[in-house]
C-alpha cells in the first residue's frame, strides 16, 4: 500500500525527515510513536502534500503510484486521508457543501457523476451516525465553534465519507476527553477493513488502547529507529523514549 | 474656481458640452443650477482627497453624447434579467425610458411611474425638485443636474405599501453614450418598498453612465435596496444614492459590483429621525483593469440610531478598489450604535485596495466599532479543502463564496442574489 524509501524532508533550512524507511500493507493498522520533534508531524504533512516541506530525497510509492509527484488534491482523490492535528475553521464554508464538493471531486476523478442529493444524504446520516456527530455540526460552517472533540470527530466523519485508501491520523487523540478518544476510536475501528490500512501517529499508549495496530514505530531524528509488535507501546508507555535512543547494535 | 488654462477644466468642458443635445426632463431650475454649477465646481482630479484614487480624467479624454431615445427595448436583452424575480418594473436604455416595456404597479397610494412623466403632470413642486443640493458641491452631481434624462419616480403614501419589488433596469448600448438617468422615491410614514436597480451594458457600449437618486424614508417606514452592477464594454458609471431617514424608519441597501470598467458609488445617509436604522452592505469583486470605489457617508444626527456597514471586497489581476467609509455622529447623536466592517482580499500581486474608514465622534454617549483589513487567501484553509480532494481553483471558489457570502445572504431579494451568486460564478469559472 505505502513504501517509503530514504525519504528525507526540510522545512526552509531545517532537516527534519533524515532517511526515513517505512512499509504499510494492504488493510495493515501502523503506528508511530516518538518524541517531540521527532519527526512525526512533518510525515504525515510530507505525505498530505503540505507545500512549507521541501523534498530533499528519497521516494514514497503509493498502491503503484509516485505520492511526492501529486499535489495535495491529487492525493486525496488517489485515497489519501490526513486527520488534522489540528483541524482548520473555514467561516461560511459549510460542512454539508465541503463533504459535497470533496466526494464529487473524488468521483469525477473515478469517472463517476456527481452523487445524487438524496444518495448523498443517505451516505451523511450514515456516516455521521458512526462518530456520532449530530446534524447541528453537520450544518454549520466547517469546523467553527467546535469544541476539540467535535473537531477530532468531525475529521474521522469525513474520513468516513471519503473512504480512503490509507488513513493517517496526526494525533487525533490530543485533545479529547475519554468519552470522545472512545467516540472517535470506535469511528476508526468501524472502518478497519482488509484493504484500507491506517498510519496513527500519537505521543500515548492511551488511543493504541482503542485502535489496537499490527506494528509499532518509534521515530527519533527523523529516523525509525525501532519497529516492534503493539506490545512495543506499552514498553515506551512505562520506559519512556530515551533507551530507545542510544544508538541500537 | 480653476483657471481656464487648466487641461482638466478645458476637457471638462468639452465633455460636458457633449452632453447638451439631451431632450430636458423638465426640471428647470435643477438644470439651471446644474448648469451654473459646472461653470463654477473643480473637476475631480487626483488632487482633491475625495477622488484621490478614482480621478475622472480618464472619462473626460473621451468625448461623449446623448443618444436618442430607442424605438423599443433591445431584443436580445431580457427586460428582467433576474430569472424568476417577481417584480414590477421602469426600464431604460440610455438614460431613456422604454414605456412599453415598462410594468407599473397601480394601487390606492401608490404613484409609480417614469419620472419626466411626473414632471409633465406636475407632481414635482418647482422648489422642491431636488433634496440634497449634491449638484452644488460635487461637478459629478451638477452633470446630472444639468442633464438628468428619466428615470423612476415612486411615492407611496402613509401606510401603503408595494407587493412586489420594482426592478429599474439600465442599459447601456453604443459607443461613447452619456446616460443620466435620475430616481426619486418617497415613502410616506410605515411606507414599506423594495427597489432592485439593476445596470447593465452591452459589449460594445462605451462613455458615461451618471445617476443619481434621492430618497425620502418616512417615520416607521422601510426602503430597501437591491443594486446590481453587471456591465460588459467600458463604461465610466458614476453613482449617488442620498437617503434621508425619518423616525424609526429602516434603509437597507446592498451594492453588488459583478462587472464594471470604472465605478464609483457614492452613498450618503442621513438619520434626522431617532430610532432610525441603516444597513449599507456591499460586495466587489473586480478583474483585469477594472476599478471600483465606494464611498459612503453614514450621518447619525439624532438620539438612538442604528448603523450596519460591511463592504466585501476581492481584487483580482490589476484591477483596482477603493472603500471609504465616513461616519459622523454628531453631538446630539447620543445612544448611537454604529458599526463599520470592511474586508478586502487582493488575491493578486498586481491588485490593489485603497480603504479608509473616517469615523468623526461628537457624541460622548455612543458605541461605534470599525475594522478594516487587508489580506490574502488563508493558505492553511486552502491546504485543508485540498487535503479532502478538492482543487485549488474549487477550493478558492468555496472561500470566495464564503467570504462574500453573508453580505449576499442580507440582500432583499433571494432571487437578486441568486443571480448575483451565478453571475460571479461564471464570471470567475467557479462553476
Amino acid at each position: 500500500m505505502l513504501t517509503i524509501n530514504n525519504l528525507h524532508a526540510r522545512v526552509e533550512d531545517t532537516p527534519i525527515l533524515k532517511g526515513l524507511n517505512l512499509q504499510i500493507g494492504p488493510g495493515e493498522v501502523h503506528a508511530i510513536m516518538g518524541p517531540n520533534g521527532s519527526g512525526k508531524s512533518t510525515l504525515a504533512s510530507v505525505l498530505a502534500g503540505r507545500e512549507d516541506y521541501e523534498v530533499t530525497a528519497g521516494s514514497v510509492d503509493f498502491d503503484g503510484i509516485d505520492l511526492l509527484d501529486l499535489g495535495a488534491s491529487e492525493r486525496a482523490r488517489e485515497g489519501l486521508f490526513l486527520a488534522f492535528q489540528y483541524p482548520v475553521e473555514i467561516p461560511g464554508v459549510s460542512n454539508l457543501n465541503f463533504m459535497k464538493a470533496a466526494v464529487n471531486a473524488k468521483r469525477e476523478h473515478q469517472g463517476l457523476e456527481p452523487i445524487a442529493a438524496k444518495d448523498f444524504l443517505a451516505m451523511v446520516k450514515e456516516k455521521a451516525a458512526l462518530v456520532e456527530l449530530d446534524g447541528r455540526l453537520r450544518d454549520r460552517s466547517v469546523n467553527e465553534g467546535f469544541s476539540g472533540g467535535e473537531k477530532k470527530r468531525n475529521e474521522i466523519f469525513q474520513m468516513a465519507m471519503l473512504e480512503p485508501k490509507l488513513a493517517i491520523l496526526d494525533e487525533t487523540d490530543s485533545g479529547l476527553d475519554i468519552d470522545a478518544l472512545r467516540i472517535v476510536s470506535e469511528g476508526v475501528n468501524a472502518m478497519r477493513d482488509a484493504g484500507r490500512s491506517f498510519l496513527v501517529i500519537t505521543h500515548y499508549q492511551r488511543l493504541l488502547d482503542h485502535i489496537v495496530p499490527d506494528f509499532v514505530h518509534v521515530l527519533s531524528e527523523g529516523q525509525i529507529v525501532k519497529s516492534g509488535p503493539k506490545e512495543l507501546a506499552l514498553e515506551l508507555e512505562a520506559k519512556g523514549y530515551d533507551w530507545i535512543k542510544e544508538p541500537v547494535a | 474656481m480653476a483657471a481656464t488654462n487648466d487641461i482638466a477644466t478645458r476637457q471638462a468642458q468639452n465633455f460636458v458640452a457633449g452632453l447638451a443635445g439631451a431632450t430636458p426632463l423638465g426640471l428647470s431650475s435643477l438644470s439651471d443650477e446644474g448648469r451654473a454649477a459646472l461653470a463654477e465646481l473643480p473637476v475631480p482630479t487626483r488632487r482633491s482627497e475625495r477622488w484621490k484614487y478614482s480621478p475622472v480624467t480618464a472619462m473626460l479624454a473621451s468625448p461623449v453624447s446623448s443618444a436618442p431615445a430607442p424605438k423599443s427595448w433591445p431584443e436580445s436583452v431580457p427586460a428582467n434579467p433576474v430569472p424568476g424575480l417577481d417584480a414590477y418594473r421602469v426600464v431604460l436604455v440610455n438614460g431613456h425610458v422604454v414605456p412599453e416595456a415598462c410594468d407599473l404597479p397601480v394601487a390606492d397610494g401608490v404613484m409609480c411611474m417614469p419620472l419626466s412623466q411626473a414632471v409633465k403632470e406636475g407632481r414635482i413642486a418647482p422648489g422642491d425638485e431636488d433634496w440634497t443640493g449634491y449638484h452644488k458641491r460635487e461637478w459629478v452631481g451638477a452633470v446630472n443636474a444639468a442633464h438628468a434624462q428619466d428615470g423612476l419616480f415612486l411615492s407611496l403614501e402613509s401606510g401603503t405599501s408595494l407587493d412586489r419589488p420594482v426592478l429599474v433596469h439600465h442599459h447601456v448600448t453604443g459607443a461613447d453614450v452619456a446616460s443620466c438617468p435620475r430616481h426619486r422615491v418617497c415613502l410616506g410614514d410605515n411606507a414599506r418598498a423594495e427597489v432592485v436597480l439593476w445596470s447593465s451594458a452591452s459589449n460594445q457600449a462605451s462613455g458615461m453612465v451618471n445617476a443619481v437618486l434621492e430618497a425620502r424614508v418616512g417615520a416607521g417606514a422601510r426602503l430597501g435596496l437591491d443594486k446590481v452592477q453587471h456591465e460588459h464594454g467600458s463604461i465610466f458609471h458614476l453613482a449617488h444614492e442620498h437617503v434621508t431617514q425619518g423616525k424609526a424608519s429602516t434603509f437597507r441597501i446592498h451594492t453588488l459590483t459583478v462587472q464594471g470598467h470604472w465605478v464609483r458609488n457614492e452613498l450618503s445617509v442621513l438619520q434626522h429621525g431617532s430610532g432610525a436604522h441603516t444597513v449599507m452592505h456591499g460586495a466587489y469583486l473586480p478583474k483585469g483593469s477594472e476599478h471600483v470605489d465606494n464611498h459612503t457617508t453614514m450621518d447619525h444626527t439624532v438620539p438612538y440610531c442604528t448603523s450596519s456597514e460591511l463592504y466585501k471586497g476581492i481584487l483580482y489581476d490589476r484591477s483596482t478598489g477603493v472603500f471609504n467609509g465616513k461616519v459622523f455622529v454628531r453631538q446630539d447623536a447620543q445612544q448611537t450604535n454604529a458599526y463599520q466592517q470592511n474586508a478586502n482580499i487582493v488575491a493578486d500581486a498586481g491588485a490593489s485596495i485603497n480603504a479608509k474608514p473616517e469615523l468623526e465622534i461628537y457624541a460622548d454617549d455612543v458605541k461605534c466599532s470599525h475594522g478594516c483589513t487587508v489580506g490574502q487567501f488563508d493558505d492553511e484553509a486552502l491546504f485543508y479543502l485540498k487535503s479532502r480532494g478538492i482543487g485549488d481553483r474549487a477550493a478558492r471558489a468555496l472561500m470566495v463564496q464564503a467570504f462574500i457570502g453573508d453580505v449576499l445572504e442580507g440582500m432583499g431579494s433571494s432571487e437578486v442574489a441568486d443571480e448575483v451568486a451565478s453571475l460571479l460564478a461564471e464570471r470567475h469559472g467557479w462553476m
